[in-house]
């Protein structure tokens, strides 16, 4: 066990700290929540008549309810939370509008609420990531605008000179998620018709992963990293780099979904092309993050905040790997309408963003409680839970896609193909459940390290000024 | 780039934001990484050019 840290002073006081901690309890409810979803969706797969004479817990209900919970609740209440923690500690002034931070933390949680409990009782807007009705998106609306203006009006008024690179993620992220949210929920759903409406929901939905979840995630991760490796971050220009290639190829990658579609063919061939190039900014960030690493692999074992970033940080590169390359015709072809796909998005929404917004409650949770870690061997457990869950399905997944296509490809019934699954679905459901008990016991960890963590207590020979940091983060 | 006086960075000077006790390298780019830099861009030209229109 390592000796109790001090740092040089209390940065925290800038932080709202009732805001954020509830924040991020909430995020705690959702990364739970969302993902139990999934395991019943999964249980589906292998016995398609569980709970299906249950109108609102069929799957084309709770499908939407699964992956809108993963990214609005477990991921962006956590981004929230987690923004009102950097923002401050970065520009060393306190959040511009602090009260309308309780207004955002409401509006965000009803909003998010009485969208999920509308979409089982059947109330969508068949979008694909934009099924939200329209009540609640006034809501989630009204939050992303006025913590868009906090973020700016604190952003203006800093008193560090320079901007860090999780700035500069963190306001483009919010400044385009505002204008894409309002198009895929405002606009989309109600102009556009036929194959206009499928390309421009091509942006859309691609908007979300590539200019909402991508740049805040990261914003987290070059946050939390050189903080849990207490190294400087491994290159100032690699950051630049990362940042202008990822603003520079995302916005084209959206009609990578619609291949071989009627979308005219020199769109497709600019999407695909985008979706390779991104090869650039992500094995970038990577260098990046591992070369922060080197020289203190220590850390690793010591803070499960650099355990869950490393770990997101392979699965990241996995998975957007994967993702650039299914764009190309050929690969698409064999992988389009399989579970290759869905391997993808969960290596990259959960393998990485889910496992870095965690890596941050880890870190600022007991801080801003002034409590040490509630329980190790359950942090423990919610990591190797999580890593052993996850791997066997990203494995699991992939080979099932790969399966599926090639068997469509060499002309097997589409039943046949279906039938060759089950095995691979039940390893799925199992995995799930593994990820799912492992969340649910690293989220009860976190609730009873503000509840009933001990405090945190500075080694006797701190000097003065100094405050302790507390242990495992 | 230059530095606030004037003079090129040094790939090992250390910036560090105060508020948040994060400390940042200048860092360069490894070869490795413009390797593959370059031959992305070289990819994207050819493939923009053969597959700007299906030739069926």
């Amino acid at each position: 066990m390592s000796a109790p840290a001090v740092a040089p002073e209390d940065r925290d006081d800038l932080v709202d700290r009732e805001v954020v901690l509830r924040f991020l309890l909430s995020a705690a409810f959702w990364l739970v929540f969302a993902p139990t979803i999934g395991v019943i969706l999964s249980i589906k797969f292998n016995y398609y008549d569980f709970l299906g004479d249950i109108r609102w817990l069929t799957w084309g209900r709770l499908r939407p309810v699964h992956v809108m919970g993963v990214v609005f609740g477990a991921f962006s209440t956590a981004i929230l939370g987690l923004t009102y923690y950097m923002v401050p500690r970065l520009c060393g002034v306190r959040m511009y509008r602090e009260e309308w931070s309780r207004f955002v933390l409401w509006f965000w949680n009803i909003g998010l609420t009485a969208a999920l409990i509308s979409l089982p009782l059947g109330y969508n807007l068949g979008i694909e990531a934009g099924e939200f009705p329209i009540w609640a998106n006034v809501l989630i609306e009204l939050a992303l605008i006025l913590v868009t203006i906090q973020v700016l009006g604190t952003i203006f008024r800093r008193r560090e000179p320079r901007i860090y690179v999780t700035l500069w993620y963190l306001t483009a992220a919010y400044i385009w998620t505002v204008f894409n949210y309002a198009f895929g929920h405002f606009i989309l759903p109600y102009s556009m018709p036929g194959i206009n409406n499928a390309a421009m929901h091509g942006l859309y939905i691609h908007y979300i992963v590539g200019l909402w979840i991508t740049p805040a995630g990261l914003a987290v991760i070059y946050y939390f990293l050189p903080l849990s490796a207490r190294r400087p971050l491994y290159s100032h220009k690699l950051s630049l780099i990362g940042f202008w290639s990822l603003a520079f190829f995302y916005p084209f990658v959206g009609t990578h979904h619609y291949i071989y579609s009627p979308i005219p063919y020199w769109t497709q061939t600019i999407a695909i092309v985008a979706s390779m190039m991104l090869i650039i900014p992500v094995w970038t960030v990577i260098q990046n993050f591992y070369g922060t690493m080197v020289g203190n692999w220590k850390r690793f074992q010591e803070s499960y905040t650099a355990k869950f970033l490393v770990v997101g940080a392979f699965y990241y590169l996995l998975g957007c790997f994967q993702g650039s390359t299914e764009a190309l015709r050929g690969v698409q072809r064999l992988t389009h309408f399989t579970d290759f796909v869905i391997a993808h998005s969960h290596l990259t929404v959960f393998g990485t963003f889910i496992l870095w917004v965690t890596a941050g409650m880890y870190f600022v949770i007991p801080r801003l409680s002034g409590h040490e870690l509630y329980s190790r061997r359950l942090a423990q457990w919610h990591y190797w839970l999580t890593v052993a869950g996850f791997s066997v399905m990203a494995v699991v997944l992939t080979v099932q896609g790969l399966i599926q296509g090639t068997m469509l490809q060499v002309g097997a019934d589409f039943v046949d193909s279906m039938a060759a699954m089950k095995p691979y679905w039940l390893a799925r459901t199992l995995a799930g459940v593994t990820m799912d008990i492992g969340a649910m016991v690293g989220m009860w960890n976190l609730y009873m390290t503000v509840v009933r963590g001990r405090r945190i207590e500075a080694p006797a020979n701190a000097p003065v000024g100094t405050v302790a940091e507390p242990q495992w983060t | 780039m230059e530095n606030e006086e004037g003079h090129d960075h040094d790939p090992s000077e250390i910036t560090r934001y105060e508020p948040s006790g994060i400390d940042e390298r200048h860092g360069a780019v490894p070869a490795w990484l413009t390797a593959v830099y370059v031959a992305l861009v070289i990819w994207m030209v050819y493939y923009l050019i053969r597959f700007w229109t299906d030739k069926g």
